[in-house]
């Protein structure tokens, strides 16, 4: 029985206020407006959900996957936010794929199979009525019914690029839509507006038109029969092939798999442009009249709003009339601050377009302007120490008055910065920063610190915690100190947090400070009264690199530049709200997030403003009417290489998922077993990731690591508390390459001139972690055929290699440990189904050079392994892989000898799985294998002295394709709770055999 | 990304060009003959989906071992897609569910049958698994079909199928045709790939069938002896073919390899041509590309 299923969401549909979902062979239902799950309802036989189409008036649905169709009917109960279902029509299995489906009438359907065969069901008893085959009989990749008059009109895309119109009844085909230079997977039509669209392989949308000179019904037959089908719009939005699209009155919306969905008017002009579902594929969408619900490959489905640019943003250039505009601001209440290349400061009231001018009489033209965060004082400074400060007028007449001017003499100011609203921090020559605070009329020191050396000695941002008395600054060349009252020299420093361009913002909130760079990562540091409890804790990877800073109080809108375009991404919901073309981070911008009063409702507004060609362009959004909601939260947006879950014993509902996978992340998610699953935690590595594996060290807290490709491990500490919620918060303490970093391998040589690099790209296939005693040794398997092995200190967070072992040919796959006779032992697997043990002691020589024991047990690569201790003589070694095969075999060792291992007794089969065989798990007396079949098998296993007994005793079926492994997440009297993942998860739980 | 970094990652990358073979696969059909001798006694053979041509390059070099006489080898080489062409390798250009195909071939072979058909054909694949499992294995089918017009009575057939979740309707069905039908997955194919190779040997199809393109093969459905799930599934041999001592398509092998003392780089044998998104490679160098 399947609990919970993420995989490619490959349908999509609105129904009055719900939201109907195909996940795998299910459907799952949503409530629209609270996204409330409802609940899930299994359909089809181990066939994902491809289609769904209601009966008008009647909430029966045609559900279609695969080779198989079924109807439900469902019934819906607003007040209750409940549905019951009944299910109509069981799964028919058709003979082949089903493309396309259609309501003829109450009691019959059609189907248009990949053979271009249309079959007529009559769905009241479920039977055939009658088919029509299509000459072109070539595969398609795509097909849609048109019921008309007494027939039905059949659309089929081919592989040969075209598109064919035929009646079912006619030999001869009507149409041959050509132009599209590859495969076409999708044709969309709408009888209002008469037109045709289809999407492509060869990455186009394109539309065409249908024209009838007499003024007849598509539904009748001479209305194709005489129509003149043209393209008129040839259209190209995204950047790889475009899965499917779908027409409204006034948009015609496609969507990619470039991750993107295009918003196109009628005419082809392409008016917005988003970005979803992280960089998977988006593979399926439907629209209600304010509403697009879209389905991915992340195996998420998300609700956008669907609205028009004069609906939700207003752009304007603001006729300033300024000459040589250099620098602008906005002030605290939304009006606009100008400085310009003449010596002067403008104040710009937006409400009445007039400005004032106030003259600085400063001799340098090097100048800098810094806001406080409340944005209504305003510091002005030039090189030479000259400063004057000025304070927008919180009520009655919008005015800035000078409040301060004062000249320093720190030297030559190189950066001006606030530090909260009542400290200045200013960094001049030799690297001394001085804070400045006022007092009554005037401004006075309040502290100096001592900037260390660097090559661009100044600083970048700053923060400031009061009641800690603490100072945190990032420089320019990306170096992080803390400073404490009254010391002149940071208490604390972190080298090279960030590249040269330096913390773009820092921002202090209780117990951490949070960063912002521009190499894409928010970071995370704990602060303390105890300087060495000051640590780098974590990052945060976000899509696009230059990152600026945060525009609310609760650090999840965060704003910054992407190529030429303005950002603003939901850090929370790993959502990009918007983007504006404004030309790069380099011109002088400012973006603020407002509350607005708006028809009694109160609305969320984000405004931009930049400098383009010396023009003040401005451009304002409401919130509402462009922020997506996740209604299934996403998860890997590819194949999951690695799954390891974690609960811990209390009678916590929650179960902990750490994964990770082709995309490059790790994920750290909860779940409730039932419906929930959304990812707490998110960390990129540079490649793929293809094992994790975590030590305990109490209920709440666990050393992470994780390893893949370019060599890399990663070691974390993660933290569960519990206060009502869940938090998971983690604590980054290795990120480790093997092989060094490019730079490292190569010296500081350009790419193009460098030597050719002989090193292998090495792959981390596998990986353990043995604790002897008060060490951590992490022994990795790589796809060189090398054993490498390291010693983890969590306090210095430093690996060091101990020791390289070079006995496998070929690739190692897996690995296994496990605890024998009071020694520890290391099994290693390979490509070549070879397997190895090896004792593990203690370091320096950890492994000798030569195993204790080696045998082969498969035919070729070994994917998966488990080990069963029997007793102090012998335990069973369980391998399976791409053979198809599981093998088993009882190894024995004589008087506590390891060196006396051999196979005394054996079992193995490759008839319950037909592809390779890739999660394996032992349990007392079952086993469980599972493969990239899809089938999950299960086992009743005995070891006696007469040999093995391994016995089938059940199998079922998942939705998740390219299956990669198991997890066992619980088990009871009566059943076994597993998890498997791949292309997606599942959690299935099957029924023990009763004794 | 450095222009070596694929030849450190994948040996038969880079055997490939460093051995004139347009593509990788070449070392898959190689080692399929060592396990399986496949050419033994072969003097016509058809390529299907043949394009880039790696397998006929394999056919060519393999087959005139087989005879004094270069002229008795013939080689025909059938895809939908243009291909560079190859000395002693007959193009046809044409659809393999086309019955005028069957007949090019046998007007290609003098009205004799062939002795082994090859297929390695592999859709454009979609991201979904099952779609991209239900179109191999119709290519495969429709592959099988024009062999059943082509292949003589005993020959061999050896064609690319995806070991997925319904690959057991297709050893069914291919059981049917063929006395033996195993499955193997050559050393230069990777672990992680679900690609492995039917080889089918000693075609004999059922007493009262009569090869006909009007209908395409569609594959069985589940029954009693190949349930969907349950103990009886049809389920062929497998076998690993390749030399023990044979590279591995899954380890990493640092550029200078074993008894090598320099590397050099080398081009690719053979490109692509007319890929379905030369346009908008096109446009996007020329900057047409809507961009907002």
């Amino acid at each position: 029985m399947s609990v919970l299923t993420r995989t490619d969401v490959t349908a999509v549909k609105f129904f009055n206020n719900y939201i109907l979902a195909g996940v795998g062979s299910s459907v799952e239902i949503f409530n629209k407006d609270s996204a409330k799950f409802i609940r899930k309802i299994k359909i089809l036989k181990g066939q994902k959900v491809h289609s769904i189409e209601y009966l008008k008036c009647e909430s029966k649905f045609l559900i279609i996957g695969g080779k198989q169709f079924s109807i439900i009917e469902l019934t819906f109960d607003c007040e209750e936010d409940v549905v019951s279902e009944q299910q109509v029509v069981y799964p028919i299995i058709c003979n082949d794929w089903i493309h396309s489906g259609a309501w003829i009438s109450k009691e019959k359907v059609a189907i248009l199979t990949a053979h271009n065969v249309v079959q007529v069901w009559n769905i009241i008893n479920g039977t055939f009525d009658k088919e029509y085959t299509s000459k072109d009989n070539s595969i398609l990749y795509s097909g849609l019914l048109l019921p008309i008059q007494d027939d039905i009109l059949v659309f089929s895309g081919t592989v040969f690029s075209e598109v064919i119109i035929h009646q079912c009844g006619d030999d001869v085909p009507l149409h041959h839509l050509k132009g599209h230079k590859g495969v076409i997977f999708s044709i969309t039509y709408n009888s209002e507006k008469a037109i045709i669209v289809t999407t492509s392989d060869d990455r186009s949308v394109r539309i065409w038109t249908v024209v009838n000179k007499e003024p007849v019904n598509y539904k009748h037959k001479s209305y194709w029969s005489n129509a003149k089908i043209s393209c008129v719009y040839n259209l190209y939005g995204h950047m790889a092939r475009v899965m499917c699209s779908h027409i409204t009155n006034d948009l015609i919306i496609s969507i990619g798999e470039d991750s993107r969905i295009c918003f196109w008017n009628h005419e082809g002009k392409l008016l917005r442009k988003i970005f979803a579902h992280q960089n998977s594929c988006i593979w399926s969408l439907d629209t209600d009249n304010r509403h697009l619900v879209t389905g991915g490959g992340d195996c998420s489905v998300i609700l956008h709003p669907l609205s028009l640019v004069s609906e939700y943003g207003h752009k304007e250039t603001i006729p300033i009339n300024i000459d040589a505009p250099k620098k602008v601001k906005f002030t605290a209440r939304q009006n606009i601050l100008i400085m310009n290349e003449f010596n002067e400061l403008i104040y710009y009231d937006l409400s009445s377009n007039t400005s004032k001018t106030h003259r600085l009489d400063h001799t340098s033209t090097y100048k800098l302007l810094s806001l406080s965060p409340c944005k209504q004082i305003i510091a002005v400074a030039d090189m030479n120490g000259k400063l004057d400060i000025f304070v927008e007028n919180c009520k009655g007449d919008a005015v800035i008055r000078k409040i301060i001017d004062t000249k320093l003499n720190l030297g030559k100011i190189l950066s001006l910065l606030w530090a909260g609203n009542r400290h200045l921090v200013v960094c001049s020559e030799n690297g001394l920063i001085t804070v400045l605070a006022s007092k009554e009329i005037d401004i006075e020191p309040v502290d100096e610190f001592h900037l260390p050396p660097c090559k661009e000695r100044w600083l970048t941002s700053s923060a400031l915690s009061s009641n800690r008395g603490m100072l945190v600054v990032g420089d320019r060349c990306g170096h992080i100190h803390v400073y404490l009252h009254g010391s002149r020299n940071p208490v604390k420093s972190f080298d090279k947090i960030y590249d040269r361009y330096g913390t773009t913002s820092i921002t202090i909130k209780n117990n951490e400070a949070i960063t912002t760079g521009r190499d894409g990562k928010i970071k995370y540091f704990s602060l303390s009264k105890d300087v060495n409890e000051i640590k780098y804790t974590n990052c945060k990877d976000v899509e696009f690199q230059w990152l600026e800073k945060f525009l609310d109080k609760d650090e999840n809108y965060l704003c910054g530049f992407q190529e030429r375009s303005f950002v603003v991404y939901d850090v929370k919901n790993n959502l990009k709200i918007l983007e504006v073309a404004c030309g790069g981070g380099h011109r002088s911008w400012d973006a603020v997030r407002y509350i607005e009063k708006i028809n009694e409702h109160f609305e969320e507004f984000i405004q931009i403003l930049y400098l383009k060609n010396y023009t003040l362009h401005s451009e304002k959004f409401r919130l509402s009417k462009i922020m997506s909601k996740n209604i299934i939260n996403g998860i890997h947006s590819k194949q999951i290489n690695c799954l390891k879950t974690y609960k811990d014993n209390g009678d916590r509902t929650a179960t902990m998922f750490i994964s990770g996978g082709e995309d490059t992340t790790l994920r750290i998610s909860i779940s409730d077993l039932n419906s929930k699953l959304k990812d707490e935690l998110v960390f990129k590595q540079l490649s793929s990731i293809r094992t994790l594996k975590f030590h305990q060290f109490d209920k709440n807290k666990i050393l992470l690591l994780s390893a893949g490709g370019r060599a890399q491990i990663c070691a974390k500490i993660i933290t569960f508390e519990v206060d009502h919620a869940l938090k998971v918060s983690s604590e980054e303490l290795v990120d480790y390459l093997i092989k060094g970093t490019d730079k490292e391998r190569k010296g500081d040589k350009n790419w193009r001139d460098c030597a050719i690099d002989f090193d292998p790209e090495t792959r981390i296939m596998d990986l353990e972690i043995v604790k002897i005693d008060n060490d951590f040794i992490i022994i990795t398997a790589c796809s060189d055929a090398s054993v490498q092995i390291f010693n983890l200190n969590t306090d210095k967070r430093k690996l060091y290699p101990v020791q390289e072992i070079k006995y496998h040919k070929t690739c190692i796959l897996k690995t296994h440990v496990f605890e024998f006779i009071t020694k520890t032992l290391l099994v290693t697997c390979t490509t070549r189904g070879d397997v190895a043990f090896w004792e593990v002691e203690k370091p320096p020589k950890m492994l000798s050079s030569e195993p204790i024991f080696s045998m082969k047990t498969n035919k070729s690569g070994i994917n998966s392994i488990d080990v069963n201790v029997i007793d102090n003589t012998g335990f069973l070694l369980a391998t399976a892989g791409d053979d198809n095969a599981i093998h088993l075999n009882v190894i024995q060792v004589e008087n506590y000898v390891l060196n006396s291992m051999k196979v005394i007794n054996s079992w193995s089969s490759d008839k319950y799985h037909c592809s390779q065989v890739t999660g394996l798990k032992l349990m007392e007396d079952l086993m469980i294998s599972t493969s990239i079949d899809q089938r999950l098998t299960l086992f009743t296993l005995s070891v006696t002295t007469d040999g093995v007994k391994c016995d089938f005793y059940s199998q079922c079926c998942s939705d998740v394709s390219d299956i990669h492994g198991l997890d066992v997440v619980d088990t009871s009297n009566d059943s076994i709770t597993v998890s498997v993942f791949g292309k997606g998860i599942e959690v299935l739980r099957m029924l023990k055999p009763t004794k | 990304m450095g222009k070596t970094s694929k030849d450190k990652r994948d040996i038969y990358y880079r055997l490939a060009k460093e051995e004139g073979w347009r593509a990788r696969s070449a070392f898959k059909l190689l080692q399929i003959n060592e396990e399986y001798n496949i050419f033994e006694g072969v003097l016509r053979a058809v390529d299907l989906c043949a394009a880039p041509g790696s397998w006929s390059q394999v056919l060519t070099k393999k087959l005139r071992q087989n005879t004094e006489n270069e002229d008795d080898v013939k080689i025909v080489a059938v895809d939908l897609q243009a291909m560079a062409s190859l000395p002693g390798v007959k193009q046809i250009q044409g659809d393999i569910t086309k019955i005028s195909t069957a007949n090019e071939i046998i007007k290609e072979f003098e009205g004799h049958k062939a002795d082994l058909v090859v297929c390695d054909g592999a859709p454009d694949v979609t991201g979904l698994h099952d779609i991209d499992e239900y179109v191999q294995s119709q290519l495969l089918l429709a592959a099988l079909n024009i062999t059943t017009h082509v292949l003589k009575i005993g020959g061999i057939f050896v064609a690319k199928i995806f070991r997925g979740k319904d690959v057991t309707l297709l050893y069914s069905q291919l059981k049917l045709f063929f006395e033996f039908v195993t499955v193997s997955k050559p050393r230069s194919s990777r672990n992680s790939s679900i690609e492995a190779f039917v080889i089918c040997q000693n075609y004999k199809p059922p007493p009262d069938y009569v090869p006909t393109m009007v209908n395409p093969l569609l594959d069985h459905k589940y029954c009693d002896f190949n349930e969907f799930t349950g103990p009886n599934r049809f389920i062929v041999p497998f076998n690993a073919c390749g030399d023990l001592s044979a590279y591995d398509s899954d380890t990493s092998y640092p550029l200078l390899l074993e008894g090598q003392e320099s590397y050099e780089y080398k081009e690719p044998v053979q490109g692509p041509i007319d890929p379905p998104y030369k346009e908008i490679l096109e446009k996007n160098k020329s900057m047409q590309t809507n961009n907002l």
